[in-house]
């Protein structure tokens, strides 16, 4: 019992210290980097589609189910992602490692900084 | 949409083609000159869900951003994945045009306003992998309908090991028609020109001036997203065929075909991109109504441009584009048929334009323009010391309301208000040339007497 309830704790602080690392993103500077990486194929409206899904509500969002949106590869859909910042920020880093056979043509940030900024920006949409 | 220079010169356009009128000596230029208005087409907005904004520097077109670039290069069929979208566009370009002085001839008043274009576009994505890009224009001139551009295209994306490449195949109306970047003669500033205004001058690169005439047939690719090669092969249109699609009657014929070559490196940091590239274009042209001579005059173009955008956040965006093109000219048959000093003589072509835009909304572009060449005191007939030159000046600020995500009647409607000011510094040669009056009679005028002030309005839907 003690045993588990260690690991417990240590997922648990893994989790918080992951979530604080997103959590350091500024929303601010990640709209510009939306605007400079993301917003020509996404769209900060609710309910917008452009050649991909809009990004408004993806925190906790099954991956593949925007609605509205008809472009997905099966790949994405059958992916089993439900959109969370550590997801995102994998996801965003390379997305062809983590969705292979998906249709978004990303190469990907290097960035780990912009990444959070990002992320928190589109946390912050809803 | 035609151009004609004959308000301005005794003659017209290109100087093989100013043997029309002089000498009736039909050689290469013939053609119908670069279309004046460059595009913006929404059915690609309703296609896609992006604004405007997401391919065109500005929210309105034709200057391309790197989104815009491999929209084109992907056959313009990409998507939003929703069915049912209609491929039509449609455009008006209005515009009040003033000269420094009217046209010697008398053939047009000094300011003049009219509905300068008026153009319908099949434009999008016609199956998977397939799309289109052409247009008909009616002009003010004569307002028949011409096909103005045409470039249907096939495209793939494939993986070869570690290398992603797009390879594509464009049956098209233009050589410069197929290029995705913003430097060369389709697709450079000025976006918006009428016949009022004398452009950058009655002599340019062969490569420039055969819109509404040929028809090729170009294989392209786009390798990881860096390097892009285009080859093609061109032909002239049959008689028939250029009555059928209102095509210039007088135009020359290619002996043999002409060969279109291109090479470029892009790079896109998102923030900001590049690009550098090459030019080559080759080939020979014959008098349509004379060809039991079987000479023709050879043109062979070679060109380097550069491009550079900032695009940031989309707040402040800076761009600049420039091209170098050289034109070798072998004129065989104008030189055989007395229509110039020299049977071989060079043009040199320098553009390079600026332009900086706020909040995708508000313009400023500045631009130089210089055409240099040997001197043929037959052939330039109306400089005064033999040479083409011509040089100049662009100035252009306008105002684009629409186009943004979120602006009012996206993605269907879009609209620009400009103004724009040509100056010359030299016309044919220098600061002064020589033209007719309207009895026909050589006068002299002043490069001056071209600059030209210009009002738009450019709508599109």
């Amino acid at each position: 019992m003690k045993k588990y309830s260690m690991a417990l704790a240590a997922f648990t602080l893994s989790a918080v210290l992951a979530q604080s690392a997103f959590a350091a993103g500024d929303a601010k500077k990640g709209a510009d980097v939306f605007a400079e990486e993301c917003g020509d194929c996404h769209s900060a409206i609710p309910g917008k589609s452009k050649k991909g899904p809009p990004l408004t509500g993806v925190i906790g969002r099954k991956a593949g189910t925007a609605a509205n949106f008809a472009g997905y590869s099966d790949a994405m859909k059958d992916s089993g992602i439900v959109w969370a910042a550590d997801k995102i920020d994998a996801y965003i880093t390379h997305p062809k490692k983590i969705v292979p056979a998906g249709k978004m043509k990303y190469d990907g940030l290097d960035d780990a900084a912009a990444r959070a900024d990002v992320i928190a920006y589109i946390s912050s949409l809803k | 949409m035609l151009n004609s220079f004959s308000k301005w010169t005794r003659a017209s356009c290109h100087p093989a083609l100013r043997q029309i009128s002089k000498k009736m000596l039909v050689t290469a230029a013939l053609f119908g000159l670069s279309a004046s208005v460059a595009h913006a087409v929404p059915s690609y907005a309703r296609q896609t869900g992006a604004d405007c904004a997401a391919c065109h520097v500005g929210a309105y077109g034709p200057q391309l951003t790197p989104y815009g670039i491999n929209f084109k290069l992907g056959a313009y069929s990409d998507s939003d994945g929703q069915d049912g979208k209609i491929p039509v566009s449609a455009m008006v370009a209005a515009s009040v045009t003033q000269n420094a002085k009217a046209p010697a001839d008398g053939s047009a008043a000094r300011t003049h306003s009219t509905v300068t274009e008026t153009s319908l576009f099949l434009a999008g994505r016609l199956a998977d992998n397939i799309g289109i890009f052409s247009q008909a224009t009616s002009a003010y001139n004569d307002r028949k309908v011409s096909l103005d551009q045409f470039d249907l295209r096939y495209a793939r994306s494939l993986k070869l090991g570690e290398t992603d490449a797009t390879v594509g195949l464009s049956l098209n109306s233009n050589p410069t028609l197929t290029d995705p970047f913003n430097t060369l003669g389709q697709w450079r500033f000025p976006y918006m020109t009428n016949d009022f205004v004398p452009g950058a001058g009655p002599n340019s690169p062969m490569v420039e001036n055969l819109g509404g005439s040929v028809y090729g047939l170009n294989l392209y690719s786009f390798i990881n997203k860096n390097f892009y090669a285009e080859a093609g092969l061109y032909n002239t249109l049959a008689r028939s065929d250029l009555v059928a699609i209102n095509g210039p009657l007088d135009s020359g014929k290619f002996k043999g075909l002409g060969y279109y070559g291109r090479v470029a490196y892009f790079k896109d940091t998102k923030r900001s991109n590049f690009s550098v590239g090459l030019l080559g274009f080759k080939t020979s042209i014959q008098n349509r109504s004379d060809l039991s001579s079987g000479l023709a005059d050879d043109y062979r173009d070679l060109g380097i441009d550069a491009s550079y955008q900032f695009l940031g956040n989309r707040q402040h965006i800076f761009t600049l584009n420039s091209s170098y093109i050289k034109e070798w000219q072998t004129l065989n048959y104008t030189n055989n048929t007395a229509g110039s000093d020299n049977l071989k003589n060079s043009i040199k072509q320098f553009r390079l334009a600026g332009s900086y835009t706020y909040n995708q909304t508000w313009g400023l572009t500045t631009a130089v323009f210089d055409t240099r060449g040997t001197k043929d005191v037959t052939l330039y007939g109306d400089s005064q010391n033999g040479q083409p030159t011509t040089a100049g000046y662009i100035l252009q600020a306008d105002w684009t309301p629409l186009g943004k995500e979120s602006s009012w009647g996206a993605p269907f409607a879009n609209v620009r208000l400009g103004v724009q000011y040509t100056g010359y510094t030299k016309y044919l040669g220098g600061s002064t040339y020589t033209t007719a009056d309207a009895d026909g009679n050589p006068v002299d005028r002043k490069a001056k007497d071209n600059n030209t002030l210009m009002l738009f309005l450019w709508t599109s839907i």
